[in-house]
């Protein structure tokens, strides 16, 4: 009997232990101590955007009326022609002495990225007045930088990477502008006066991009061509009225990008192609059509896109972004009066030609751009590449010459390229190798990313704070 | 008589240990005055060299690293799409794990004011992979960065990963200097 209980407990003991053990192992959580990420963790309000009412340029203050007419403009963003391309004959600068090109004159302005358009002797930028908390349209004589007047409007707006980044549309007759947080204004061009102004964010129910605006407003004639974004993708405005005479309707969503929107024509059709966030789409640009989605495709499609569309006239479309995205080649086609499109290639920065900011520059068979700095061991580096093969560079400006995210701009057969310290660069450009000319460190800069704008040979350029004049004519 | 006094042993054994009492304070002082005035050196990364290549997070003597990622929060944009914090082409600007590039959560997210948000980096849950480093490096400031901590480094004579390291971003720097920290906007 003793025996008897002695086996007993042998067997019992290991299994009470196993029993015991199971029962651990099936209430041990072993991850209890892990807190989980879920969305909201960072204490996000629902809601942060509040929209400031603002009374869009109100103000204005002339300084002076005497100024000198020049025949030359760059009257928007990429020039007369969208291509970034100067068809000036002055000649131009190839090579800098030691002093570097003269400087016309220099101007503060407020933290941001916002280039400038000239006008017939007049520069206009839109600058943000960070002491008077004012989106402010400045406009200065070319030749000396006196500033003639300024129509602003306050708004409470903190820097986010810069403030103002957008370059004004101007015409014989208008002046179109948008302000960071989305506020289109139109002004007489002759006077300053204004004629209109547009709450996007307010009136379509838009949502404003990543470091506020970047989209560079349109001027077609009489009509203002802006990008918006929620209730409407793509809106017609009359310059005369403010009447907005067509919108195109945005049933998919897609959001306001920095991309701004060109003007193309294809098989017979003028179209406006714009790459939103959420897709790119074509809109027809005349006709009884006219702000009709006349083709989309929601393949191309990233949260940050600041290059615009490069539209080739064979109806090839480059299109590209930061931020990882990469690139992708559109191949645009009329069929039976129906437009289409074909994605042709699609690929990361490493991968071919892309961009994360500036809008590579189509020349003479070739494109010209600066790779973004995700793109591999080719970063920061000028490439040439076929149209026919966009993933294989020609040429590429190698380790030793790297530039940034800085503008570039084709003109008197030369590139001026600017990197991001200010240090100016002249490139031939060629088809079979990088050829440099000239460079000069026209001052110590930071962040100097807005576009270029040239006329008469004066270059006007800036960097986050400070904007220059420079004369590069021979 | 004085002058002719005998030198008996009792004397040469006083003077010699006088002597090596002499000799051996004096060697403890010149050790002592060696050490406090040798230069010494540590391991360091040097962050505008680093490309991000990886090998910190697995090459070190050490599990996890002492190669910690470190954020000079006078460089950063304090961004709501952080390319540090988020994964390109992140379905949300959140702090989902889905959302989130660092593999062990180790950067937390904090809303300060509309469009602010900043991020901080807990330490103990760091690997020093770079991943966080590499998106900050290509979409942003550049204020994220990799530096080896000393209070966890074994200053090992042969730094593991500074034998493999592609860029030779780590180097000997003064114990009395001992990190590399971005801040300024100034390069070395």
């Amino acid at each position: 009997m003793a025996t008897g209980n002695k086996n007993t407990l042998f067997l019992l003991g290991p299994l009470l232990g196993a029993i015991g053990l199971l029962a651990w192992w099936l209430t041990h959580d072993p991850s209890r101590h892990f807190e989980p990420s879920i969305p909201g963790m960072d204490n996000r309000p629902d809601s942060s955007i509040v929209l400031e009412a603002v009374t869009i340029g109100e103000h204005f203050q002339r300084f002076s009326t005497d100024f000198t007419p020049l025949p030359e403009s760059w009257p928007r963003f990429r020039g007369a022609d969208f291509d970034n391309i100067s068809k000036s004959d002055i000649p131009l600068l190839d090579q800098f002495d030691a002093s570097g090109p003269k400087v016309v004159w220099e101007k503060e302005l407020g933290e941001g990225h916002a280039g400038a358009a000239i006008y017939q002797g007049a520069v206009y930028v839109l600058d943000y007045d960070e002491e008077a908390r004012a989106d402010v349209l400045r406009c200065f004589e070319l030749t000396t930088g006196k500033e003639l007047w300024r129509r602003w409007h306050n708004i409470n707006l903190k820097r986010n990477h810069g403030i103002s980044r957008t370059i004004p549309a101007v015409n014989e007759k208008y002046i179109l502008a948008i302000g960071p947080a989305g506020h289109a204004m139109c002004l007489d061009r002759a006077s300053g006066d204004l004629l209109w102004g547009l709450d996007i964010a307010r009136e379509y129910g838009a949502e404003i991009p990543f470091w506020y605006t970047g989209q560079c407003p349109l001027l077609q004639g009489e009509e203002a061509i802006l990008a918006a974004g929620g209730k409407a993708l793509l809106i017609g405005v009359d310059c005369a009225t403010g009447q907005v005479l067509w919108e195109t309707p945005n049933e998919k969503g897609w959001k306001m990008s920095h991309s701004s929107v060109m003007p193309f024509e294809f098989a017979g059709a003028k179209m406006y192609v714009y790459s939103a966030v959420g897709g790119v789409a074509g809109i027809a640009a005349d006709g009884p059509q006219k702000g009709k989605l006349l083709w989309e495709t929601n393949k191309w499609n990233h949260s940050v896109v600041a290059p615009s569309p490069v539209c080739l006239p064979d109806g090839r479309i480059f299109l590209s972004a930061g931020y990882g995205a990469g690139s992708m080649y559109l191949q645009l086609r009329k069929n039976g009066g129906v437009f289409q499109v074909d994605i042709l290639a699609e690929y990361a920065p490493k991968d071919g030609l892309s961009s994360e900011q500036q809008t590579p520059i189509y020349h003479d068979g070739y494109l010209y751009g600066i790779l973004p700095k995700d793109a591999g061991a080719q970063r920061n580096e000028l490439v040439c590449v076929h149209p026919d093969n966009i993933q294989q560079a020609v040429w590429s400006s190698g380790k030793s010459h790297r530039f940034g995210l800085g503008p570039y701009l084709l003109a008197d057969n030369k590139l001026y390229i600017l990197d991001d310290h200010a240090v100016l660069t002249i490139v031939k450009p060629s088809k079979t190798q990088y050829e440099q000319l000239g460079q000069v460190q026209l001052f110590e800069g930071f962040d100097a990313w807005a576009p270029f704008a040239l006329a008469d040979g004066y270059m006007i350029l800036r960097d986050s704070k400070r904007m220059m004049c420079i004369d590069l004519r021979k | 008589m004085e002058k002719n006094r005998s030198y008996n042993r009792r004397d040469f054994l006083e003077s010699g240990m006088r002597l090596s009492l002499a000799l051996a304070v004096g060697a403890v002082g010149g050790l002592a005055i060696g050490k406090a005035t040798a230069s010494e050196w540590v391991w360091q990364i040097d962050p505008f060299a680093c490309t991000q290549c990886g090998r910190c997070a697995d090459e070190c003597v050490l599990s996890p690293s002492a190669v910690k990622c470190v954020h000079a929060f006078d460089l950063c944009g304090y961004c709501d799409l952080c390319g540090g914090y988020l994964i390109p082409g992140a379905n949300g600007l959140n702090t989902g794990a889905e959302n989130q590039l660092c593999p062990t959560s180790a950067i937390h997210r904090k809303y300060i004011e509309d469009p602010y948000f900043e991020y901080v980096i807990e330490e103990d849950l760091c690997i020093g992979c770079s991943k966080c480093v590499k998106g900050c490096a290509s979409f942003g400031n550049g204020s994220l960065h990799l530096q080896i901590k000393h209070d966890l480094c074994k200053n090992c004579n042969e730094c593991s990963i500074a034998r493999l390291c592609p860029s030779d971003a780590i180097k000997r720097v003064p114990a009395s200097t001992p990190y590399l920290v971005k801040g300024g906007f100034i390069e070395p």
